[in-house]
């Protein structure tokens, strides 16, 4: 490969592949894209590079990235793959090489308006797969050659890491922000009701699992706990999502099953897919009982003082975002002063090699109608003993005051 | 064949798809892929036999879903067989979308519809 590139060739060649993943950290991110294709400019004596992103929900190419071509990223253009010169790219995935420019040939009509006579385009891959498109141009006429399309490959291998590395890193800061942005920053003064909560992202990512809680306006106690299926960013949008459309259906209706099968009705239509398990409970303004609905989510540990922790019974519907219509059912629990409710998601039980039951176990052996705060420390410490869990872990804790005679 | 596992197979007129020790969102594609290729043999009825299944997260969850609704388009009656992760399934409400059995025998045993 290396004995048909000219050594001048060669020399500039090593200016692309200077841009190392060390230098990842040095320069800001919009900053180092820009500079890849300023480089990449350079080494084929172009007068345009330009780089755009495949959008797989639209089908469409995005410019992100240019350089003397900045008003296709400033004006925002999109390419529907399979259409015009960068379209053709990305779904033939080879690279297209245009001797003349004209409407014929290209879609995008600030190629035209800038003058350009030739270009050279090659698809962006990682991982086998097509993820943008990487093309060069040129003001004047002028005939690429296969040796051009070779260079312009391997500032594309580059282009593509580098491209990669962002959308990885920025998903990941976007989802930890979304993700820390619908956590209740705060739980709501709540009269009798005490309250804590811990959540840990798995593996260092964080994915679907909430939990919310708020007052209504009819004084009522609302709380929620979910978990919808996947992780990243993906997960933490529908999230979002399932968390604002249930705080609007606790509006309209107190009936805890009446506000999951809405929020089911809602995913069905506008996220086909999504899944999610829920369990909505709403206490009464004075917490003497407890009503809930859950949708395939865990029911909650219950504590009474001086008595075993044992997992609520209440029948579990289907989760939601399964299929249309499925029934919802409420359980009305009774509680007493000091009792102790005890939410989570699967994260906290789930592990292989031990039974679900097995774990259920340790967990009900590890919540007491003691203080939520020594409730989640007592409970992380049981059930989180070793190492990065593997997936996320909500954990929300309610307890009613006990009475001044219970008082310890 | 088998992949990962993963093993498609006709007890006579039922056709058997028998999923892995452990499903998670690193095999969950793998078994999806043999699912719906299961769903799609027109067999009157399809098991989905998770006997050797210890391990079933939310992803294989989605999976079991997602084949339910396809075979429920083609008309084709899903059976499920479990012991370790049965209460997970019962928990998300599956035993609600399909019969589930504790031996692929007793799944068999009721015939082919």
């Amino acid at each position: 490969m290396a004995t048909v590139i000219p050594t001048e060739l060669k020399d500039r060649l090593r200016d692309i592949q200077s841009i190392t993943n060390a230098a990842l950290s040095r320069l800001d991110d919009d900053e180092l894209l820009a500079e890849l294709l300023e480089r990449t400019r350079t080494v084929l004596q172009a007068d345009t590079a330009a780089a755009l992103l495949l959008d797989y929900s639209s089908g469409q190419l995005l410019a992100i990235a240019a350089a003397g071509l900045e008003e296709e990223v400033s004006q925002g253009v999109r390419i529907p793959v399979g259409r015009g010169f960068a379209g053709r790219i990305a779904a033939e995935h080879r690279p297209v090489i245009l001797d003349h420019v004209d409407h014929s040939t290209v879609l995008n009509p600030i190629l035209l308006a800038k003058g350009i006579h030739a270009l050279m385009g090659v698809p962006l891959i990682t991982g086998g797969k097509v993820i943008g498109v990487l093309h060069v141009g040129s003001l004047t006429d002028r005939v690429f050659t296969s040796e051009d399309v070779e260079l312009l490959e391997l500032a594309a291998d580059r282009v593509a890491a580098v491209i990669t590395s962002l959308m990885a890193k920025e998903n990941r800061v976007a989802a930890e922000s979304l993700q820390r942005s619908l956590l209740p920053a705060g739980l709501p003064p709540a009269g009798e009701a005490e309250m804590a909560v811990r959540y840990v992202p798995g593996h260092g990512r964080v994915g679907g699992d909430w939990y919310d809680v708020f007052t209504l306006p009819s004084g009522q106690l609302g709380m929620v706990i979910g978990d919808v299926t996947g992780s990243g960013l993906p997960a933490a949008v529908i999230m979002g999502r399932i968390r604002s459309a249930l705080r609007a259906y606790a509006l309209e209706t107190t009936d805890p099953a009446e506000v999951l099968a809405r929020l089911d009705a809602k995913m069905q239509h506008f996220e086909p897919g999504a899944l999610a398990t829920v369990a909505y409970a709403v206490f009464d303004q004075d917490l003497d009982r407890v009503r809930i609905c859950s949708a395939g989510h865990w029911p909650p540990v219950i504590a009474t003082l001086g008595q075993p922790a044992e997992l609520a019974g209440i029948p579990s519907g289907l989760l939601i975002g399964a299929v249309p219509g499925a029934q919802r059912r409420v359980t009305t629990i009774g509680i007493s002063p000091g009792t102790v409710l005890c939410f989570f998601t699967d994260g906290l039980i789930e592990r292989r090699g031990e039974l679900i039951d097995d774990a259920l176990t340790r967990l009900c052996q590890a919540v007491t109608a003691e203080p939520p705060e020594s409730v989640c420390a007592t409970v992380m410490g049981a059930m989180v003993d070793r190492g990065p869990a593997a997936d996320d872990i909500a954990l929300l804790v309610f307890r009613r005051q006990p009475s001044a005679g219970q008082q310890p | 064949m088998t992949a990962e596992g993963v093993q498609f197979r006709w007890m006579g007129q039922q056709a058997v798809v028998t999923l892995p020790a452990e499903i998670d969102a690193v095999n969950a594609s793998t078994v999806r892929q043999a699912l719906l290729a299961g769903a799609r043999h027109d067999a009157a009825v399809l098991i989905i036999d998770m006997s050797r299944t210890t391990f079933c997260d939310s992803a294989g969850v989605q999976v079991i879903i997602d084949t339910y609704n396809q075979a429920a388009a083609a008309r084709t009656r899903l059976r499920l067989v479990a012991t370790a992760v049965v209460r997970i399934l019962t928990l998300v409400g599956v035993d609600q979308l399909m019969p589930i059995y504790p031996t692929l025998e007793a799944a068999l045993a009721d015939g082919p519809g």
